[in-house]
């Protein structure tokens, strides 16, 4: 109980003053200490400044100063109460982490409230970035443990789990302090259109070829910078790399490939257009990309050329030991 | 002198030592040697005996504790470590000597042409070629097989190719295409109105061309026509068969007698039969061997046994072949690596000036024919074939036949132009090229690809249900079609 120690004052720090100078009603400041003084209003704590706006619009008006001793005398509606003591609404304004114990409460209860609705299974569920520990202390500014915070989550993502249809608005609130600000599932590539003439066009890029290839209903004709597939590539083993997303899913016979590919040696290009073609025909046929990812055909290898370093003879290699 | 030779023979064959037949005085030296062997004393010091003995005694004591010498010879200590030391090494004089191959061997090995494999499955319902078989189109997307003498024939012709895939089969057999029906036609209509198709064939790698020239042989064959055949060209133009001027000669052209002969033995063996029967109608001077009329054409090749004269000879037997109304058989002139007789040979004047291919007279009496200054009087084809691989860059030649073939598909505005600021256009190769047939070989269409991989996979080289899916599979991995490549892709691969 250090806070009652130090008196009304120190509790009331945060209340700015009214602009007209006065002191306003205290069952109002205390409403300043209220964690949630309306569930549908933003949170509000005793240590809150207010808006930014009133903040500003306060440093302009007058220039700060502390704030006048309270008289009780003066307080209307305690004037014959000789001790009164602000009370916190919450009782974890007292704690280390008011606001994270707040939060994990109001959980809490809404798991009590709502844990018995029917849940979708977790493959369906929307999927949501949720904010680490450490981005959460940042928030926060406290020093959430982690355990704490890890069965939180636990709540959380089997609240989140609740049929979509059935889940309460209440919930995007509660969320939203958990939610990670940059929300990368959101981030869905276009899709890929089949144009008018029914040509669906994918890129593929593998260390430092770019190709473009037209992937369109067909014969099973392929076109590799005007050259057929013999000619552009002199391995049989880069020739079935190029077409092997249509290999591998047997569609080799029911599509056409006219592809540009500029850029890197023949692996690269080759496999480059394992992807471009990929992509092309999972424009065509959406359902095919499980078949196309056990074929390799759908992520994209990121591996480049790694950089020389001094000292080396390549990027790793050591030059050559000599006696002296 | 004999006596230390003797002694060393014993030495190295101790087994003589005892025979009857070696003299006294051998036998009591090799004794002596032998003794001493036993004893352990060394050679070395019993036959300088009588010069010196010092460095001999010297080199059988012991050296000396705390010497040099002895330090050496002593094991090394283990405070020493370990020491790296360069072993010299050591010859191989075990017995098991690895046989270098015998002069010509190597090469032979290389050019074999195996023609049967028995390990392949013979293909069930395959039958063989006749002399109508290629004039059929019932029968194109057919495989059918090389009867056998056209295949002795044909190897006599060296229309074979080390680069195609017989030995994988039990049985030699070929495609029919709708190009080879093409080519046969046009070349039985010539043939028939004793006129001379003179026709090129062109086309990518591997597409066929070489195998297309070998259908149009073995039809020759098969009808009875005489066969010349040049199996590849490059052998006449880089400088690798010697080469003769021919006296009286304006501008001055070059024999090639040991080609000639070779190539007169080729004819000689392909055309064995027609040779017996025909017989000569003309008298010939200046040959090695007089020939009198009325003797078969195979007495006139026999006589080319060197290569001096075979140059008459071969004009003999051209005159001979070519004789207008004496029952002569229509016959084919064919060349494989046109390219490069369309060229500067490497072969060079006196004066240090190259030779133009045409100048070579072998070259120069099949350009004329395929160019039509000269033409086959009893009907028949001058066909050549294109080689795309070691190949020497011909703008004139490519320039002619891209612009025969525009021509062929009626393309008044289509047909390509020379450039105006490439050098390196000859005349010399425009005027032979400038009004021949030309037949670009493209790949298979699915339906050929379909009956080739039939037969493959009849024969159990290909290991796959041969269906739609697979044909296209093949034929799009062999750039649509082009056959060698789908050979490559499916037969040569390891893969499947």
């Amino acid at each position: 109980m250090a806070s009652s120690r130090l008196g009304i004052s120190t509790a009331l720090r945060g209340v700015r003053p009214s602009s007209r100078g006065q002191w306003r009603p205290l069952d109002q400041q205390f409403q300043a200490l209220q964690l949630f003084n309306d569930p549908k209003s933003t949170r509000c704590l005793s240590t809150d400044a207010g808006s930014f706006e009133d903040f500003l619009k306060t440093q302009q008006d007058q220039a700060i100063q502390a704030a006048p001793g309270i008289n009780l005398a003066d307080i209307v509606d305690f004037r014959n109460i000789s001790y009164a003591r602000a009370v916190p609404v919450s009782p974890s304004y007292f704690s280390r982490q008011p606001r994270f114990n707040d939060s994990y409460l109001a959980l809490q209860k809404l798991m009590q409230s709502y844990g018995k609705l029917p849940v979708v299974s977790t493959g369906e569920v929307e999927r949501v970035a949720w904010k680490s520990l450490v981005e959460f202390r940042q928030m926060v500014g406290e020093r959430v443990k982690a355990s704490d915070y890890v069965k939180c989550l636990e709540i959380i993502k089997r609240l989140h789990r609740i049929h979509p249809e059935l889940k309460p608005p209440i919930f995007v609130e509660a969320f939203q302090a958990f939610k990670r600000d940059i929300q990368p599932f959101t981030n869905k590539p276009n899709p890929i259109r089949i144009d008018w003439v029914g040509r669906a066009l994918g890129i593929g890029r593998r260390k430092s070829s770019v190709a473009r290839a037209y992937v369109i209903e067909g014969n099973g004709e392929v076109l590799i910078n005007g050259k057929t597939l013999a000619d552009a590539f002199g391995r049989v083993h880069d020739r079935e790399s190029a077409v092997w997303a249509l290999r591998a899913t047997d569609r080799l016979d029911k599509y056409n490939v006219w592809a540009l590919v500029a850029g890197g040696g023949t692996t690269g290009q080759a496999e480059a257009l394992t992807l471009a073609i990929a992509k092309g025909l999972m424009a065509h046929e959406p359902a095919l990309k499980p078949a196309l990812r056990r074929a390799g055909c759908v992520t994209r290898d990121m591996r480049r050329v790694e950089r020389k370093k001094h000292g080396r003879v390549k990027a790793r290699k050591m030059p050559t030991w000599v006696k002296r | 002198m004999s006596a230390s030779n003797c002694l060393r023979c014993c030495l190295l064959r101790p087994s003589v030592v005892g025979r009857a037949g070696a003299t006294a005085a051998t036998a009591k030296a090799s004794a002596a040697a032998t003794a001493r062997l036993r004893q352990g004393m060394p050679l070395a010091a019993a036959a300088a005996a009588s010069f010196s003995t010092t460095a001999n005694r010297g080199a059988n004591q012991k050296p000396k504790p705390g010497t040099k010498a002895a330090e050496r010879n002593a094991p090394p200590s283990i405070r020493q470590g370990k020491l790296f030391t360069i072993k010299k090494k050591k010859k191989n004089d075990s017995g098991a000597r690895v046989k270098s191959p015998l002069p010509g061997e190597r090469k032979a090995f290389r050019k074999r042409i195996l023609l049967s494999n028995t390990n392949a499955l013979p293909v069930p319902g395959l039958t063989d070629l006749g002399a109508e078989s290629m004039l059929d189109p019932s029968n194109v997307c057919k495989v059918l097989s090389l009867p056998d003498d056209v295949v002795d024939q044909l190897r006599a012709d060296e229309a074979f190719k080390t680069t195609q895939c017989w030995s994988m089969f039990r049985k030699p057999s070929i495609l029919i295409r709708t190009e080879t029906v093409d080519l046969i036609t046009r070349m039985h209509a010539a043939a028939k109105t004793n006129k001379t198709l003179r026709l090129v064939l062109t086309g990518d790698r591997v597409t066929g061309k070489s195998l297309m020239l070998l259908q149009a042989i073995t039809q020759a064959h098969l009808n009875d026509w005489l066969v010349v055949n040049i199996p590849d060209a490059q052998e006449l133009t880089t400088a690798c068969t010697e080469y003769a001027p021919i006296l009286d000669t304006e501008p001055i052209q070059y024999m090639q007698q040991n080609y000639v002969l070779k190539l007169i033995q080729a004819i000689k063996k392909s055309n064995e039969k027609l040779l017996l029967k025909l017989t000569t109608v003309f008298s010939h001077a200046g040959l090695p061997q007089n020939i009198p009329i009325k003797s078969p054409l195979m007495q006139l090749a026999n006589s080319a046994k060197e290569a001096e004269g075979a140059w008459a000879v071969f004009q003999a037997m051209w005159q001979e072949m070519t004789a207008q109304g004496h029952g002569r058989p229509p016959m084919l002139l064919s060349l494989d690596g046109l390219t490069h007789i369309m060229r500067i040979s490497d072969y060079r004047t006196p004066a240090f000036n190259p030779i133009h291919s045409h100048d070579l007279a072998l070259v120069r009496l099949f350009t004329d024919h395929l160019s039509g200054a000269t033409s086959l009087p009893n009907g028949g084809a001058v066909i050549a074939a294109t080689n795309r691989n070691n190949a020497p860059r011909n703008p004139s030649m490519e320039l002619a036949l891209a612009q025969r073939e525009a021509e062929q598909l009626g393309g008044g505005k289509d047909v390509p132009q020379p450039q105006p600021y490439l050098k390196g256009y000859d005349e010399r190769v425009e005027a032979v090229l400038r009004n021949v047939q030309v037949i670009k070989l493209q790949g298979l269409s699915k339906l050929e690809a379909r009956a080739l991989m039939e037969y493959w996979a009849a024969s159990g080289v290909l290991r796959i249900t041969v269906d739609e899916k697979s044909v296209t599979e093949k034929w799009a991995l062999g750039g649509s079609g082009v056959v060698g490549e789908m050979e490559r892709a499916s037969l040569l691969t390891m893969r499947f």
